[in-house]
């Protein structure tokens, strides 16, 4: 009786053990990805939408890239020699890494309340048998004036307000992934909050809501 | 003395002329040429091979320090090559494909009213490089590229290199085409001195990637 149990228990085992390391490694082996994405200017708002210029790595690595030398969106953003370049590789062996950049030259957004004549965004992640990590190095605003005001190298997430109109978002960083099985990270050297107030019944200001977003040189990448 | 003195007067206009007139900015000057590698990428062998990745130089000087950003001296890029393991009929190591996007953003190199833009039409070699000190591994590849901002045809090569993770600070790109609106260009940094290869330049940002494939 008892030696049938342990003959059970090692033909269980038997099936078991390798069911569970076999799907362990396929699915470590179809985890490994690459993404990037770049764009020089995005306009959302209730009465335009556009992206551009806008490159985007395509499915198995490579490189893609799309440029624009002059921009105008309705009224809200000019820019000047655009260009989103995305490049990366993923590989079940030696790991994955994608590297994106969105450059601009002279930049106006809302009539010259923000304004820079050079934008760079880079963003690059990487994976190996060593962890995973990103990072937004390279990333430069220059002579950026807002609403009068110069601002020098602003910090990652620096926000300042725009009275009348939301707030901006300077060198915005947001990361995704553990670190350790993958790693992202987004970078948007200027991202204009739009707002509206939200008025009372007695015409007091009860808060802001947004109606939109403008972002210049955005670059993505991730690794896993 | 008397000739002496007035042949001294008649000189001495056009000399102070000609120096002037030599160091007058030329606004579509391409960089002059800077010398050849020195001490690596001179042994190669033909092995199967991809590299991927881009980002950004500062050159001058190509240092891992970035430039003020108001000096706009920078340059951007992308790049993608597979080389496939196979000599041609020439003798060079043949590639599979790739691509290579360059963005030149100083404003000396503004060639008609843009910045300088080149974009690759075929890669037709790719070598890896055994005689550098890139830790991941090195490529010497290149073939033909458009000057977009002229549409002149160009031959190129780059030399590229996988130092490491992170690719800042670590990994090398540098590049040399001709004739990009009539002349040499090279962003290139022959100092031995600089990490990790001359005569690639440090990126500033982004990343390089090296590996072997089968």
């Amino acid at each position: 009786m008892k030696i049938d149990r342990v003959r059970r228990a090692i033909g269980l085992m038997g099936l078991v053990l390798p069911m569970s390391l076999a799907p362990a490694s396929v699915a470590g082996q179809m985890r490994i990805a690459a993404t990037a994405q770049a764009y020089g200017v995005s306009v959302s708002t209730p009465t335009a939408n556009q992206t551009s210029p806008y490159a985007v790595l395509p499915t198995g690595g490579a490189m893609a890239t799309d440029q624009g030398q002059s921009i105008d969106v309705a009224g809200l953003v000019t820019a000047q020699d655009a260009f989103a370049i995305v490049s990366g590789d993923a590989d079940p062996e030696y790991g994955s890494s994608a590297v994106s950049s969105a450059t601009l030259g002279a930049v106006s957004l809302l009539n010259g309340l923000i304004s820079t004549d050079g934008v760079v965004a880079v963003a690059s992640s990487s994976r190996d048998a060593t962890g995973a990590s990103s990072d937004a190095e390279g990333s430069t605003l220059s002579n950026l004036v807002v609403n009068g005001a110069e601002v020098a190298d602003p910090a990652p997430n620096t926000r300042l307000d725009l009275p009348g109109v939301g707030y901006v978002i300077l060198n915005e960083q947001s990361r995704t992934g553990d670190g350790w099985s993958s790693s992202g990270i987004t970078v948007n050297m200027i991202h204009v909050v739009l707002q509206q107030p939200i008025v009372g019944l007695l015409g007091q200001v009860l808060g802001y809501r947004t109606v939109g977003n403008i972002i210049v040189g955005s670059a993505t990448s991730s690794a896993n | 003395m008397f000739r002496l003195r007035n042949l001294a007067l008649l000189t001495a206009p056009v000399g102070i002329a000609l120096v002037a007139w030599s160091c007058e900015r030329q606004p579509n000057a391409v960089a002059p040429s800077i010398g050849t590698p020195l001490a690596h990428f001179f042994q190669f062998e033909c092995t199967p091979f991809k590299i991927t990745g881009g980002g950004r130089i500062d050159y001058p000087p190509g240092t891992a320090d970035k430039n003020p950003p108001s000096t706009h001296i920078y340059e951007t890029f992308g790049a993608h090559v597979i080389a496939s393991g196979q000599v041609g009929d020439n003798g060079q190591c043949l590639a599979d494909k790739g691509s290579l996007e360059w963005v030149d953003h100083r404003p000396d190199f503004r060639i008609n009213g843009r910045p300088l833009n080149l974009h690759s039409i075929e890669i037709t070699f790719a070598e890896r490089a055994t005689d550098t000190d890139c830790s991941d591994g090195a490529g010497h590849w290149g073939g033909t590229l458009e000057v977009k901002n002229t549409g002149e045809t160009a031959d190129f090569e780059v030399f590229d290199c996988d130092n490491g993770e992170p690719g800042v600070g670590h990994d090398g790109f540098g590049i040399r085409a001709f004739p990009v609106n009539g002349q040499l260009y090279e962003v290139l940094c022959p100092d031995e001195s600089l990490p990790p290869a001359e005569p690639s330049c440090t990126l500033t940002g982004g990343n390089r990637q090296f590996h072997p494939t089968h």
